[in-house]
This record gives C-alpha cells, sequence and structure tokens, in this order.
C-alpha cells in the first residue's frame, strides 16, 4: 500500500516476494532436498463399539515412504495396552498399498480398550486405537427434582449428609431478590429432603459453593447487587449455615475453588470482568471471621477467568478464549505460592470459550495425563446450549495440547466430576442433560464411541442441568430449572 | 492472542486508520478546485422536550418521563470547493438522559426498555467528496474517515419522522464508530464501503478502540431508479460488539430497504420500508425486523405511521430491571422477544427565525405486544406483567436546520433532492 510505507513494510514486502519467487522456482525444479522420514498413519477402525466380547472390524494402519507412496513388507506389531481384550494377529506385514491390519476382541464386560500398532524400521510414533464394549448402561432417577420452584438453581455442593445449592437471579423467577443457599438433608437412601434455606440479601446470584474438607466450612462466591463477594458459613449446625466472614469483591466472584496447601486452606476464585482477577483468599483465620486476600494475577479481559480446578499445588485456570492457564500455587515446580501464583503453561482450546475443568488422576494407570475443559457456547439459558468437553494432554505442565473432545448435538457442557477409580467422566450438560463418559485407557480424537449414559432428569423442558456431584454412590446433580435430583449411576 | 501479536494488531489497525486519512488528503490535493464554490460553515441543532408514558416499564405498572431528548448540535463545513466536508455532531443526551429514555423495547449497550444516550461525540468525520470532478469520468467518489456512521442500514432515527426511536435500532444501523469508508456512484448506483471498529460504546463518553479498527466491515448498494426512490441492500460483519475488548461473538448483519421522499399531492410523502437480520454467534441467535413506517407532510401539518415487528435479545438484568450486566459474563442470552408495534402521530410544523427554526409540537401513540420467540427463561408476560402495551408521547421537536437532515450518509453520493440539509443554504 502506498499509505504508509515503511522500512518494516518494505522488509515485509522484500520477503514475501522473495518467499514467492524461490516456492515458485523450487516446485518442480529439483527432485533434491532433504529426504523425509517414512509415516505411519492410522486408515481406519478408531473409536469402535460393539458388545462385551465381540470382534471388531479391523483396525487399520499405513506405511507410507517419505515421497509419500505405499510401503509394503513392513512389519507391524499390535498390542492391547490399555484395558482387557484381545488383538489379532500380534503382527502383520504391509500390502501393496502400504496397510497392515488386525482385529481387535473386546473386553467380555463393558469398557474401554486401547490396541497400539508399532511399525518396525523405527517408523513412528506408535499409533493407538480405542474401542469401547458396550453394556446396558442407564442412569436411574432415584430421588429429588422440582423443589426449588421459585428460584433458578445454580451451583451445588454435598457433604456430611447434606446438600448446598445456590441460586441464580440475574432474571427473577417468583422468588424476590436476593441470593439463597437451599439446604438439603440426604436421607438413608440419598434422597435430598429441603430443610432451610438461607437468604444473602444484597446478592443476585450465589454462583459458586463449596464444603471445606474438615467439613466446617461452606464457601460461596456471590455476584451482582452490593453484597458480591466470597463468603464463609459455619457448619457447627450443617443443617443450618451460618454466615461467619464476608470479603467484598467489586464486580463479583463468578466461582472459587478451595485447596489446602502447606497446612492452609484457600480459595482460589475468579473475578468477573472489567479487571478480571485471579484472586487467592487465605481462608485459614475464617474462625474469627477474618478472610485475606493474599494475591490477585490479573486475567486478559476475554470475558476473564471463569472457573479454577487446583490439585496437588497446581491452579488451572480457565480463561475463556485465552484457554486455560495453569499457575504454580506451591508446588513447587516454579516456585509459586498461593500469594504469589507463578505460571508455568498455557494452551488456547479450540473455539475458547473455557469455563471449567477437571485434572484426571488415573489410579489405575497412575497416569495424571489429562485436563478436562468445558466449553460454554453460546446459549439461550434454560432451553439451549452449546459447547464440547475438550481434552488436554498436561504430561507435560509447560506445554499443554488437545488431544481429544466430545459433541453432544444440540446441548453444551457445563460442570464437570470425575469418578477417578472407576474412570469415569460425569458432565453436565444444560438442556442435554446429565452425561457419563468411559475416560479409561489412551483418549485420543473424537470420545462419542465412549458415552455410557445420558438423562434429562426433568424431562424435556425442565431440564438444565448446572452440575453434577458424585456422594454416598449416588450422582446428584443441580439443574437451574428443576433444582436437586438424586441419580444411581450407570 | 500473544501480546506481540496484539500489538503488531494494534499497530496495523491504527496504521489503517490514520492511512485512510492520509489518503483522503492526498486526493483532495490532487482535486482541482474552482474558484467559484467558497469555504463554508453551517451550525445546526435539535431538541425535543418532551414527556413519555409507558404502561408497563419492567416488573409492571407505568411510568411517566419528561425529558430533553435528542439534544444535538451539528457543524458541517466545506473547503476546497466543497471537496473537503467536515460534519461534527454533539450528542448531549449523556448530560440530559443520563440514564436512557423511556422506550418500550428499546435496548442496546446495556439499557433495557430505555433510550441509551448517544456519545457526545456522535459524529466527527472529514469527507473527501466528488474527488473525481474534472477528470471527466461519470463517476462520483467520496472518502470519509472519522467517528460516525457505518455504511449500513437506514437513516438514523433521530432523523427520521417518528419521534419514538424503533426496536431495531441496533439491527438498522451501525453508528459511533471509527470508519474508513470509500463511496462510489456510477449513474443511479451507489456502493459503500467501510472498515470500521466492532465495539459498541460502553457510555456518552466512550471512544472508539482504534486497536479494533478494521476487525469490522460494511458495504451497502443503493440504486436509485426515479426521482426520490432508493433501493438499497446491506451487509456487515461486526466483530464482537458488545465485549470491547474483541472476546465475543461476531454478528452478521443483512438489511434491505425502499425509500421513497418526494413530492406528491402538493406535499411531501416520505415512506420506509425495510427488513433486517442480524445472525449472532455463527447462527445460535438470529434477531429479524420489519419495519414500514410513512408521513405525509403539507401545510405544515404531518401525520405519520409505523408498523415494525422486531427481535430483542434478552440479556441478565441488573437490579435495575432497566439496565443489563456489562460487561458479559458469557456469550448466552435469556431469550429473545418480539415486539409487534402500531405508531401513529401527528405533529404540526410552525418555521421561524426566516425559515431556519422549525417548531413542531407532536403528539405521538404507541400500541403492541410482545411475545417469546427463541426459548430462554425470559417470558414478557411474566416480566412485565402482561405481554400488551402502549405509550403516549407529546413533545416538540425543535430543529435548527435540520429538518429533512439524512443522518448517517456522507460523501454527498445521493440525489441532492434527498439531502435538503446538504444542499441548504451555505455561509461562511
Amino acid at each position: 500500500m502506498f499509505l504508509r510505507v515503511s522500512s518494516g513494510n518494505l522488509r515485509s514486502f522484500l520477503r514475501l516476494s522473495l518467499t514467492g519467487l524461490l516456492v515458485g522456482c523450487g516446485a518442480g525444479a529439483s527432485p533434491s532436498g532433504p529426504t523425509q522420514a517414512p509415516r505411519f498413519v492410522r486408515q481406519s477402525g478408531d473409536g469402535q463399539t460393539g458388545q462385551p466380547g465381540a470382534t471388531l472390524p479391523p483396525y487399520q494402519v499405513q506405511v507410507l515412504s517419505g515421497s509419500g507412496s505405499p510401503e509394503a513388507g513392513v512389519m507391524v506389531h499390535w498390542t492391547v495396552t490399555c484395558g482387557q481384550g484381545s488383538v489379532a494377529p500380534d503382527s502383520s506385514l504391509t500390502d501393496a498399498s502400504g496397510i497392515a491390519t488386525a482385529a481387535a476382541t473386546l473386553p467380555s464386560a463393558p469398557g474401554a480398550q486401547t490396541v497400539t500398532a508399532s511399525a518396525a524400521n523405527g517408523i513412528g510414533p506408535a499409533l493407538t486405537f480405542s474401542s469401547r464394549a458396550a453394556g446396558v448402561d442407564s442412569f436411574a432417577v432415584l430421588g429429588g427434582g422440582n423443589n426449588v420452584p421459585e428460584r433458578y438453581s445454580s451451583d451445588f455442593w454435598v457433604a456430611g449428609g447434606y446438600a448446598y445449592t445456590g441460586t441464580w437471579n440475574w432474571i427473577q423467577r417468583t422468588g424476590g431478590v436476593g441470593g439463597a443457599i437451599k439446604v438439603f438433608q440426604l436421607g438413608g437412601d440419598g434422597a435430598p429432603t429441603l430443610v432451610d434455606s438461607v437468604l444473602l440479601t444484597n446478592v443476585t446470584t450465589v454462583s459458586d459453593l463449596q464444603v471445606s474438607p474438615d467439613g466446617q466450612w461452606l464457601v460461596a462466591t456471590a455476584e451482582g447487587n452490593t453484597g458480591e463477594g466470597l463468603y464463609a458459613l459455619s457448619l457447627s449446625d450443617p443443617a443450618a449455615p451460618t454466615q461467619v466472614a464476608f470479603a467484598p469483591v467489586a464486580a463479583g466472584l463468578h466461582t472459587g475453588t478451595l485447596s489446602e496447601i502447606g497446612g492452609k486452606l484457600y480459595a482460589f476464585t475468579a473475578k468477573n470482568p472489567g479487571n478480571p482477577a485471579l484472586v487467592v483468599f487465605d481462608l485459614s483465620e475464617v474462625a474469627t471471621g477474618t478472610i485475606t486476600q493474599v494475591s490477585s494475577t490479573p486475567i486478559p479481559p476475554n470475558y476473564g477467568i471463569h472457573d479454577t480446578f487446583v490439585r496437588d499445588g497446581i491452579c488451572f485456570a480457565m480463561v475463556w478464549n485465552e484457554g486455560v492457564y495453569i499457575f504454580d500455587v506451591g508446588n513447587g515446580v516454579a516456585g509459586g505460592s498461593p500469594g504469589h501464583p507463578v505460571m508455568i503453561g498455557s494452551v488456547k482450546t479450540s473455539g475458547g470459550e473455557a469455563h471449567n475443568g477437571w485434572w484426571f488422576w488415573n489410579p489405575a494407570t497412575g497416569e495424571k495425563r489429562y485436563f478436562f475443559v468445558g466449553q460454554e457456547g453460546p446459549g439461550a439459558v434454560g432451553t439451549s446450549s452449546s459447547g464440547d468437553i475438550h481434552v488436554l494432554d498436561v504430561t507435560d505442565l509447560t506445554q499443554p495440547k488437545e488431544v481429544a473432545s466430545y459433541h453432544m448435538n444440540g446441548a453444551g457442557t457445563h460442570n464437570f466430576w470425575l469418578d477417578e477409580p472407576n474412570q469415569r467422566l460425569y458432565a453436565a450438560y444444560y438442556n442435554g442433560g446429565v452425561i457419563a463418559l468411559d475416560v479409561a485407557c489412551t483418549l485420543e480424537g473424537d470420545l462419542g464411541f465412549r458415552e455410557i449414559a445420558r438423562v434429562r432428569p426433568g424431562g424435556s423442558g425442565n431440564t438444565y442441568v448446572w452440575g453434577v456431584m458424585l456422594s454416598g454412590g449416588f450422582l446428584y446433580a443441580i439443574d437451574m430449572l428443576s433444582g436437586l435430583w438424586q441419580l444411581s449411576t450407570p | 492472542m500473544p501480546d506481540a501479536k496484539r500489538a503488531l494488531w494494534k499497530s496495523r489497525s491504527e496504521g489503517r486508520f490514520s492511512g485512510l486519512a492520509a489518503l483522503v488528503l492526498l486526493l483532495l490535493v490532487r482535486t482541482p478546485a474552482t474558484a467559484q464554490a467558497a469555504p463554508w460553515i453551517m451550525l445546526m441543532g435539535q431538541g425535543i422536550p418532551s414527556t413519555t408514558s409507558v404502561n408497563p416499564v419492567p416488573g409492571g405498572g407505568s411510568l411517566t418521563e419528561v425529558r430533553l431528548v435528542q439534544p444535538v448540535l451539528m457543524l458541517q463545513a466545506a473547503a476546497l470547493a466543497d471537496h473537503l466536508t467536515f460534519t461534527g455532531t454533539a450528542n448531549l443526551e449523556g448530560l440530559t438522559i443520563p440514564n436512557g429514555e423511556l422506550l418500550p423495547g428499546g435496548w442496546g449497550e446495556g439499557f433495557y426498555d430505555r433510550r441509551h444516550p448517544h456519545t457526545y461525540a456522535h459524529e466527527l468525520l472529514v469527507t473527501g467528496q466528488d474527488l473525481l470532478r474534472g477528470t471527466g469520468l461519470p463517476l462520483r467518489l467520496s472518502l470519509s474517515a472519522g467517528k460516525g456512521f457505518a455504511p449500513f442500514g437506514s437513516d438514523d432515527p433521530m432523523s427520521r419522522p417518528v419521534f419514538r426511536y424503533p426496536v431495531n435500532h441496533h439491527l438498522a444501523q451501525i453508528l459511533e464508530r471509527a470508519v474508513g469508508i470509500v463511496g462510489i456512484r456510477a449513474g443511479p448506483v451507489v456502493l459503500e464501503g467501510g472498515l470500521f471498529n466492532g465495539d459498541e460504546p460502553t457510555g456518552p463518553g466512550s471512544w472508539p478502540r482504534l486497536s479494533r479498527f478494521g476487525d469490522s466491515w460494511s458495504a451497502r448498494l443503493t440504486l436509485l431508479p426515479a426521482a426520490g426512490l432508493e433501493l438499497s441492500a446491506s451487509r456487515a460483519k461486526v466483530h464482537s460488539p458488545e465485549s470491547p475488548s474483541g472476546a465475543g461473538p461476531d454478528d452478521w448483519k443483512w438489511h434491505a430497504a425502499a425509500r421513497l421522499d418526494r413530492r406528491v399531492l402538493g406535499g411531501r410523502l416520505y415512506a420506509l420500508t425495510e427488513w433486517a437480520r442480524t445472525s449472532e454467534a455463527n447462527g445460535f441467535f438470529v434477531l429479524r425486523s420489519l419495519l414500514a413506517e410513512a408521513s405525509f407532510d403539507v401545510g405544515g401539518h404531518r401525520p405519520y405511521y409505523r408498523f415494525e415487528q422486531s427481535d430483542r435479545p434478552e440479556d441478565e438484568r441488573t437490579t435495575d430491571p432497566f439496565r443489563a450486566v456489562r460487561p458479559h459474563l458469557e456469550n448466552s442470552i435469556v431469550g429473545i422477544t418480539r415486539f409487534t408495534l402500531h405508531t401513529l402521530g401527528y405533529g404540526y410544523g410552525w418555521p421561524a427565525a426566516r425559515g431556519r427554526l422549525e417548531i413542531r409540537p407532536f403528539v405521538e401513540g404507541t400500541l403492541g405486544h410482545m411475545r417469546s420467540v427463541g426459548g430462554g427463561i425470559f417470558q414478557p408476560g411474566v416480566f412485565y406483567g402482561k405481554s400488551s402495551l402502549a405509550s403516549v408521547a407529546l413533545g416538540v421537536r425543535l430543529s435548527w436546520r435540520m429538518a429533512g437532515h439524512r443522518m448517517g450518509r456522507y460523501g454527498r453520493l445521493l440525489d441532492e433532492e434527498a439531502m435538503p440539509a446538504m444542499s441548504g443554504p451555505m455561509e461562511m
């Protein structure tokens, strides 16, 4: 352009021109050049489901030379590397098309299986195929439901035989102003019964709730009106929480996560825009009515920060279109602490809108490899939603990368709960209800075949599930429209 | 976006904007000036003291307010034989209606059922117009840069006969942006294209983010098949209008209109029919509008009527039910409400100050209803206590040389007859 010619523009122009010339001259000019390594690619068969014990249509891999032509006669080894079942043959040669084939037999009981294909001659890396033996699994609605008719429900927590549910009042239902915390007592059969309601009068929405690990404190974040901030309520009588401390935060807190680090209880909270931040509070003196802010880490204002997940001194912050930020807040890998979070890695998830997450520690494999991210896409609250589950490989926390995703047509995900011993992810899916995913073995690509079951507890038109939590062998689900539900797991 | 990349984009955006301004000046220098047209400057203005009664308002019940609305001071100037023009419009609504004007169905910039005050610097624009005059080419070329309207949709409602703003203001106009506009006319065809910043203003004192200049664009094709008749079609992509940082989803907008403004039966007939469609977040939300309005001026009398059926997105509300949560917390809405409205009005205009001032009292009434479309928990019948609405307005439109001015078009690309104020008396 002639509008403004700077030396930088000129350099860019020359660079582009020269690059174009080189590319143009190079096309077909000389067959010589750097030799490319052979490629080992997955052809077909990944992500199947079948009856337990069934033999699946074959898995196929292809070996291609550096120039892209098929390589025949390359030995490929097949091994079941996760789960039960078998694969046969355990070795096969590539044919004239460069393709090697093997067939997997699924486990005799429902579950996932991963088969690894490795090519000889150092051609790689190895490829994995995951499939799942599906049972006739389903959720069952056991109790609860339609128990908060005057307000829309928000987040919740279950502990000590009680469930505490928040309310969302950005648009009032019939219950008037003020954010309420509903207290449900869980019976011997786990069924919830409403026993109390605590009103935070100057709060619009109780946005998040969690009970401290020792069961003494119910901690709530709040947004809207003059009472925005962090609340701590005593659970000395778990049926009647009483407020003991409050830390005001202008613009409000969207969520908070409790974690004990160095013997102290901290809340890692997500401060709302316009100046979003990861704000950490020390709750160790909450019994004296004191909540102390120990740090505030600014987050880019791309809608800011929505949720956090803290484990082993590592804090994952879901920062919308910026993706996921990973901080050392006491782990020691980078000298961070709650008072001085140190960012050690980040990744932008596809589609952005990173909302919530869970770092999956798999007791079956000992791996701490996967981090699940919920994407909160556009929706019409109460009826429609969008957004997928994204899976990050966080083997290297400094360089996380996205490896898999799950998509549900017509609905989007919200909060998760991981049943780690059984390797199952339960995800709230707003108008899609609740789903269970088998997250055993290797997670790669489209996880649709891993869906075990789904349920819309309130039925069509009365389901908009915010969150789920496993407790006492039951899965509890909080639904914005229809309140607290008790479900059996599939 | 990494910091370095963001800085590069910001630098490029600001560079594009200043580059366009430089291009306007460059072409002006190259354009031969004729001796006969002297520089001129003209002051214009408007203000409407009015009272408006509405039933229902959010939460139910009725409300009446008296306000001075649309207080506008406008300065237009030209030099270099009219090749260089300046348009500056100060809108003082931030002072007279800081909490908005009662307007059932109104929305935008965090306001609901109140029209938000516009920014103080409503327009601030330099235009190089008729830049090819003297070249012998049968073309009219104009370039504009500054703050103003993007080339999209219909004229600003402030300059139309109906007092109340339409529900579709944010579907049928894109305004108060840092714009760079190229316009060209060949015979009866006018084509305009513009780049601008996608972010909506956030308050009366806010300015466009120059770092976002060029992240949005619009184009408008206008056909002039007969005197006083215009047919137009517009298309726009507006990036993240509701999130100033640029984190929000895009709007894709369509607009088509037919406009008639001509003398008939001893009077002046004005009519506009327009259709608009805005698709947000990759089509997740679609907002539609259909509007038809007409007025007839004869001997100072002006009866007028408007039919409108327009969709409004519903956002989470603050403790003030007229206000929505800003900035947004995510990309969800709580519903879409469709307003169907009939507005009937009558005004009578007295000229004063040798025709420069027009004093036009008016009375105007609106009847209509609203219903939820597209899902969501927002139920207008619950929120307002009923699903029908009515409003009455009484006021006096005081116009100093603004009568007939069309706001939002630049470069003198339309016929002179269609832009009466632009071709009005000029003086230095």
